[in-house]
């Protein structure tokens, strides 16, 4: 499994843009440790090691609790781990990363909906699609984790 | 298919039931600074690849992911770049198509779809190895680079029902 290509220094235009695209998304969420959830659950879904392994630390470092951050990929069988706000900004998540095998659900639009005001759901939105982004990059050239970009 | 010379304006379908049609949320307006990022992500991307070659990848990318507002928008584009209609209807079943696409189209179009179908797996090496064999290294970063951005229009597309040809 080794790295196939540095890419982000090939496209260093693309590279600033997604940089830009990333911060507009988290500030406009404005929940850092939300954030930090929902795209280590989009990187679980995409399987991507390098992804995993930045946002794991980046929940520790945020003083997350190891169970809460342990049981991510089982969110929806854990109780009252996950507040219902983060439930559904989870749901939403996976809906919209696994796009291929479906839409979004209007019951998972909703929930998310009924959770965040319209500009935070957009920017929830722009999070998803962003670390959906760094997901597709990093995972087709097998960027090795902990490695600089 | 009664309707055919007003394709937009005239097709009113009868919503599905449960699934009601209409943008969910204006999404560029309620978040200015990420559509002005993902404007700029897109220009990076598109930078010195051949247009007809970026509209192949844009719609099948966005078949997969089924984003109708992408697709009309890139069919309409690939037409106006001189590009087929039989081309553009075999599209969805190139790898059967002997003879309509060329090499260098058919490893792009493979590339595209191991990186849009992500959940279901990786990129396989045969993939990747025939894209490297296509295209020399940068050019496959600026590929790879239009494959992620189409899939995060799709997404935006998607998730907020963008009504196609409605801006």
């Amino acid at each position: 499994m080794s790295h196939r290509m540095t890419f982000w220094s090939k496209v260093p235009a693309f590279y600033q843009a997604q940089l830009k695209l990333t911060m507009a998304a988290k500030k406009g969420l404005g929940d850092a440790v939300l954030a930090e959830l929902v795209v280590l659950r989009a990187s679980q879904l995409n399987k991507c090691a390098f992804c995993v392994d930045m946002h794991v630390t980046n929940l520790r470092a945020a003083g997350v609790e190891a169970q809460r951050i342990d049981l991510l990929p089982a969110w929806e069988e854990a109780g009252d781990l996950y507040s219902e706000r983060e439930r559904a900004a989870l749901a939403f998540t996976e809906a919209v990363t696994v796009l291929t095998e479906g839409h979004v659900p209007d019951e998972v639009y909703e929930r998310a909906a009924a959770q965040f005001d319209e500009a935070e759901l957009a920017h929830l939105l722009a999070v998803i699609v962003a670390i959906n982004n760094w997901n597709r990059v990093n995972v087709t050239v097998r960027q090795p984790p902990g490695a600089e970009l | 298919m009664t309707n055919e010379t007003t394709p937009t304006a005239g097709h009113q379908a009868p919503a599905a039931a449960g699934h009601q049609h209409g943008p969910r949320m204006r999404w560029a307006k309620l978040a200015p600074e990420v559509y002005k990022a993902m404007i700029g992500l897109d220009a990076a991307a598109k930078k010195g690849l051949d247009a007809t070659l970026v509209e192949l990848v844009n719609i099948r990318a966005s078949q997969l992911n089924k984003c109708a507002f992408c697709l009309h928008m890139h069919t309409s584009d690939a037409r106006k770049a001189g590009e087929s209609e039989e081309r553009l209807a075999l599209l969805a079943a190139w790898e059967e198509a002997v003879g309509f696409f060329t090499d260098r189209e058919r490893a792009a179009l493979a590339l595209t779809e191991a990186i849009t179908v992500l959940t279901d797996g990786f990129v396989p090496d045969a993939v990747y190895a025939q894209a490297e064999a296509a295209f020399e290294e940068a050019e496959l970063a600026q590929l790879i680079a239009l494959i992620t951005t189409i899939n995060a229009w799709n997404r935006f597309g998607v998730t907020t029902r963008l009504v196609p040809g409605q801006v």
